[in-house]
């Protein structure tokens, strides 16, 4: 119960609601900018302003990607890069996130582990892609094992970040509760370091699709990469923006998936 | 009442920052005895190693000398100074936290804590996150969450400290209806006069650093207490007046 009744003017409530309705209005405006874009690259294209040989227009492209769709081709090669990506990205992201809390919680093990780790990092994923076609072949599990090196760092170092901002205070807590080690480790390590472990599960996610794309170029029969690859030789430069675009947003659905999971298992964290 | 519950004798404590090289004495041979179900404050000015000696009776901090003579059959539960609320659990989860580690079957874990969801007020938020809470909720579930499973020593590392006036008031005044229906030993670490007067049984007052205790004061009114009615009582600002001397006695600018 109020004591005293108040009440705004209409003037007063236009001027509050304001800044709401001018945001609202640029939100709708960012959804069409990308097409805005592509509609200056069709006439552009059109016009001869740019060269069609390496641009054709978005209109040219998108009849190749209908021909492709309706021919079910492209849908084998996102098939089996989708399914390099998955089994890559959860080889790396398991061993990863352990890895990471364990140097997160023990000085120690940082201490000792943390240099071979550093000294790795820097080592171009694609640059040992020869390196391991050679011990692990031209199939799958080439492609597996380079995918789950570049996500395996990421995932590392983002979780040991996260568990060393532990704030001090959630581990006192979990002391005083009586928590065993093993208990302070899934209880209040993990879900603390939850928000950088997506963070680096996002990263990890788009730098697959560049090592997937770069690995299907070199060793591979199927797959978006070398879909792109075979265009390139070709000179089918529609097919090849096809590729480009098709592993565009793969990534890009991926990293949005990530988003939602995000959303719904750390609902705490600001988004 | 008479039993002793918490002894500490001659307890010292010092930490070394092995960058600067030095040393600094936090608590220096800190004595004080605490009596089964009694409510004791400490108070003393920030940095005199109140929190230090809480902290070491919790087991939370290694001590340097001296004992620690804790007459329970279970280690005591703590309410800590800031929001110590797990960000990730609800307020029914974080209460539970305790039972959950040692694996109370969820049935007596939910009837257990919607008993002190009852007691603390709490019963309304059981399913939120702590970050839709107020700061003075927060604190509520911490003190929830130190009751739940019934340990006998209850250590409070200035619970209240960070609320505003209102709100600790009413925090007080039932932090002492929950004490009185649960008869804890409690040891309250504060900053505030005002707030060790209304609480204790007995206040320790702490020199600042390196902190020791310089008196024993008994606080006289009869329980239960009503926190906005003993202000009219004149032993009141009697007791506030003795505490701020003997605070402003070792203050060290006032030696400098």
């Amino acid at each position: 119960m109020s004591l005293v009744t108040a009440k705004l003017t209409e003037e007063q409530i236009r001027e509050l609601k304001a800044p709401a309705q001018r945001e609202r209005l640029f939100r709708t405006i960012s959804y069409f900018s990308p097409i805005l874009l592509l509609l200056l690259w069709e006439v552009a294209s059109q016009l001869n302003v740019i060269d069609r040989r390496f641009f054709p227009p978005p209109s040219a492209i998108a009849g190749t990607f209908w021909q492709m769709i309706t021919s079910f081709e492209i849908f084998d090669h996102i098939g089996a890069t989708l399914r390099r990506v998955s089994v890559g990205y959860v080889m790396g992201a398991i061993p990863g996130i352990l890895l990471g809390l364990v140097l997160g919680l023990s000085q120690p093990a940082r201490r000792v582990l943390g240099p071979i780790f550093a000294a790795l990092y820097p080592v171009p994923k694609i640059a040992i892609l020869p390196l391991i076609l050679l011990i692990f072949g031209v199939g799958d599990a080439s492609k597996f094992v380079v995918i789950a090196i570049g996500v395996f760092f990421l995932l590392l170092y983002n979780t040991m970040g996260g568990v060393m901002q532990t704030p001090q205070i959630y581990l006192d807590v979990a002391k005083n509760a009586g928590a065993t080690r093993l208990q302070t480790f899934f209880r209040i390590a993990l879900p603390s370091a939850l928000p950088n472990i997506f963070t680096g599960l996002r990263l990890a996610a788009g730098s697959s699709y560049i090592i997937i794309a770069a690995a299907e170029f070199l060793g591979a029969r199927s797959g978006v990469g070398f879909f792109i690859w075979a265009s390139w030789q070709t000179f089918a430069v529609s097919r090849m923006f096809v590729g480009i675009v098709v592993i565009s947003a793969l990534g890009y659905f991926t990293i949005l998936a990530l988003e939602l999971i995000e959303r719904k298992l750390v609902p705490w964290a600001k988004h | 009442m008479s039993e002793t519950a918490i002894e500490v004798r001659n307890l010292t404590k010092a930490f070394y920052d092995a960058d600067s090289d030095r040393t600094t004495i936090a608590a220096y041979e800190v004595e004080f005895e605490v009596k089964r179900g009694e409510f004791v404050c400490i108070v003393g000015p920030s940095g005199c190693g109140k929190t230090t000696v809480l902290r070491i009776l919790a087991g939370l901090e290694s001590k340097l000398g001296g004992s620690i003579d804790m007459k329970s059959d279970n280690p005591p539960a703590m309410v800590f100074q800031e929001a110590s609320v797990l960000p990730w659990l609800t307020v029914r989860e974080n209460v539970g936290f305790p039972l959950s580690l040692k694996g109370v079957s969820a049935a007596k874990r939910r009837a257990r804590v919607d008993e002190l969801l009852e007691l603390t007020g709490l019963a309304d938020f059981a399913d939120a996150l702590p970050h839709r809470l107020s700061g003075g909720m927060k604190q509520r579930v911490s003190v929830a969450r130190a009751l739940v499973d019934d340990r006998e020593i209850l250590l409070m590392d200035e619970p209240f400290g960070a609320l505003d006036e209102q709100t600790r008031l009413v925090l007080q005044q039932e932090l002492l209806r929950i004490w009185e229906t649960t008869g804890k030993t409690v040891v309250f670490i504060t900053h505030s006069v005002d707030e060790a007067l209304t609480l204790a049984d007995r206040v320790l007052v702490m020199s600042p650093r390196p902190g020791t205790i310089i008196a024993d004061l008994a606080v006289p009114f009869d329980r239960p207490r009503d926190v906005v009615e003993m202000r009219r009582d004149k032993r009141f600002w009697d007791l506030t007046y003795e505490v701020w001397r003997l605070l402003a006695s070792t203050s060290p600018e006032r030696h400098a």
